[in-house]
């Protein structure tokens, strides 16, 4: 049974029972865990101690690669692979080079952000252990949960069930892997 | 009654800090003024202290037409997290009737000398190289919009159009503090619909007249844009800069969250890449079309008659990186944003930026005996400092004066407490 344990869940009424709970767990130095909330709860990422997404250093980068391919492309196939004066203008210069250059940087930041977005959440995910709980789809109308997963260096079964009922959790159940 | 003690003078402060203030911007702006008018009367060449008035008033009335601009766009979008800082902007508005006050110089002076400033005025006027402004075909052709009575008729006109939405604006706003009634935002709604197309289109006529005319010859659909971008940057950076003014001082605090400055700084971020957007296709365009009635612009802001270097060439790369990319690499920053030392830094930073970006779109138009652009650091830089201080005086002066005449936040807007929870 302990072997194959996901973890622990605790049900709480409000949203402000939740939020003065996560930040008890918060502050007993747990990482692997996480809520569960019908809606947005607005602080509750402060409550949690989580840190601002790191999506934005992922967009950046995409939008520096997306600006190099550009000035890249253009000065290859312009001034070396296929030389064709145009205009009178030079075989290569960022001047014209820079509305594509922009466009990429632009098309790379969103496929960045968005694939980023996805990676670091893990959607899509087709099983969640939370699934099998009974009560898990009253998280979408008017419950919320706390989840503190098994792998977390400081979960031991009795301690954190203690936690979470201190912290004003009822119904606090073990989850199946 | 302890703490009614320690708070009455606490509240009583700020308007005699405003009022003290606003005497000290009064006392800067005339000395500015008065400066400029030195400049005038003694400059061996008076052509620079004149122009460099013109780049004064231009710089500040940007920066209210941002402001004029933002408070509609404010209601025309019906939005929730600015309604505080719109207030703020709101008292900047309060400098627009004295800014068309400081423009009637330029009018007298354009009816009593006509050509002095803007060439195309006199019609005898020599020009370099060939003929005169009335034998040239270029302006000919465009003497229906270019001539003096239009000018003169049309700027009073930008000025009245501004000074009435304005008046329009802050007394439906500070009558809703009054009287509470919802009714006033949609009044300042309808008055945005008719405003904003009308700010737009005599923003763009007055950058023509006052400053693209200078050199008539040239042609460029994106010179109102531009203008607009800076009008847009001058009055966010404005607002970061009374922001963190008035929080420190107190009177925000509390009021203001960390969301606030990143909402705006996000703001600040989109339109420094507007900037960039609208400055860098105007010269693109230019580059690639190769035309002579249109290079020149550049030419002379690069390269003197004999094919030397000058100085604007180096004040046009100044403003790709001080303008843009510096910037725009700090404003990505959630740090920088939401730090108020550092994103006033940031504000000042641009408002020194823009006025150098008003100074490239003028200044050379000035020119030496060789036809040459005269240099940007010269004694006419120093007549734009005080012309700056002089009109941007009586303009802070107008704003610390309508500061103290109403509530800080308009308390009985029906999205004040939006504002005041503002969340990511």
């Amino acid at each position: 049974m302990a072997a194959s344990s996901y973890g622990l869940i605790a049900t709480f009424e409000t949203p402000a029972a939740l939020y003065h709970a996560a930040e008890k767990v918060r502050d007993a130095g747990y990482k692997n865990w996480d809520c569960i909330t019908p809606f947005p709860v607005h602080g509750l990422d402060k409550a949690m101690g989580l840190r601002r997404s790191i999506v934005p250093r992922i967009s950046l980068a995409g939008g520096i690669t997306g600006f190099c391919t550009g000035m890249t492309m253009i000065w290859w196939t312009g001034a070396v692979d296929y030389t064709l004066t145009v205009g009178g203008k030079p075989l290569f210069s960022p001047m014209f080079a820079f509305p594509i250059s922009y466009e990429l940087t632009i098309l790379f930041t969103a496929f960045a952000t968005i694939g980023g977005m996805f990676f670091l959440n893990g959607l899509p995910m087709h099983y969640h252990p939370v699934l099998k709980y009974d009560q898990i789809k009253r998280g979408m109308d008017d419950t919320f949960f706390i989840v503190i997963e098994a792998r977390d260096p400081r979960f031991n079964l009795a301690n954190t069930r203690t936690l979470l009922e201190q912290a004003g959790g009822t119904e606090v159940k073990e989850l199946e892997a | 009654m302890t703490s009614q003690a320690a708070t009455a003078p606490a509240a009583l402060a700020p308007e005699a800090a405003n009022a003290s203030a606003a005497t000290k911007a009064l006392t800067a702006g005339l000395v500015g003024l008065a400066l400029t008018a030195l400049g005038v009367a003694f400059s061996p060449d008076k052509h620079g202290p004149v122009m460099s008035y013109l780049v004064g008033v231009c710089y500040w009335t940007a920066i209210a037409i941002g402001m004029l601009l933002m408070v509609m766009i404010h209601h025309i979008v019906d939005a929730s997290w600015s309604v505080v800082i719109r207030r703020q902007w709101e008292h900047g508005l309060a400098a627009f009737k004295w800014l068309g006050l400081l423009f009637v110089p330029l009018l007298i002076l354009a009816w009593m000398k006509p050509g002095y400033v803007w060439p195309w005025m006199d019609l005898n006027h020599p020009l370099h190289g060939h003929g005169t402004v009335g034998a040239d075909v270029l302006y000919q052709k465009k003497s229906g919009f270019l001539n003096l009575p239009m000018f003169t008729g049309m700027t009073a006109g930008f000025y009245l159009i501004w000074i009435w939405l304005s008046a329009r604006l802050r007394k439906a706003s500070f009558t809703q503090d009054a009287d509470g009634n919802a009714g006033w935002t949609s009044t300042n709604r309808v008055t945005s619909a008719f405003g904003i197309p009308l700010a737009a289109l005599s923003l763009t006529f007055a950058a023509i007249y006052w400053m693209k005319s200078l050199e008539y010859h040239w042609f460029s659909t994106m010179y109102g844009v531009w203008f607009f971008a800076n009008c847009v940057r001058g009055a966010l950076c404005s607002a970061v800069v009374i922001m963190v003014w008035l929080y420190r001082r107190g009177d925000l605090k509390g009021v203001l969250n960390t969301n606030h400055f990143h909402s705006i700084g996000q703001l600040m971020l989109a339109f420094t890449v507007f900037w960039a957007y609208v400055t860098f296709s105007q010269y693109f365009l230019i580059w690639n079309a190769n035309v002579p009635e249109e290079t020149f612009w550049y030419n002379i802001r690069e390269l003197n008659h004999d094919g030397s270097t000058n100085q604007w060439w180096w004040v046009g790369l100044a403003l790709l990186f001080g303008h843009f990319v510096l910037p725009f690499c700090a404003l990505l920053s959630y740090r920088y944003k939401v730090t108020h030392h550092i994103i006033r830094r940031i504000a000042f930073w641009v408002l020194t930026v823009i006025l150098v970006d008003i100074c490239y779109n003028t200044l050379p138009a000035l020119k030496d005996a060789h036809g040459d652009a005269q240099p940007f650091l010269s004694l006419n830089l120093l007549w734009v400092l005080t012309s700056v201080l002089g009109v941007g005086g009586v303009c802070v002066w107008a704003f610390l004066r309508s500061l103290g005449t109403t509530k800080l936040i308009p308390i009985r807007d029906p999205r004040i407490t939006e504002c005041l929870t503002h969340h990511e």
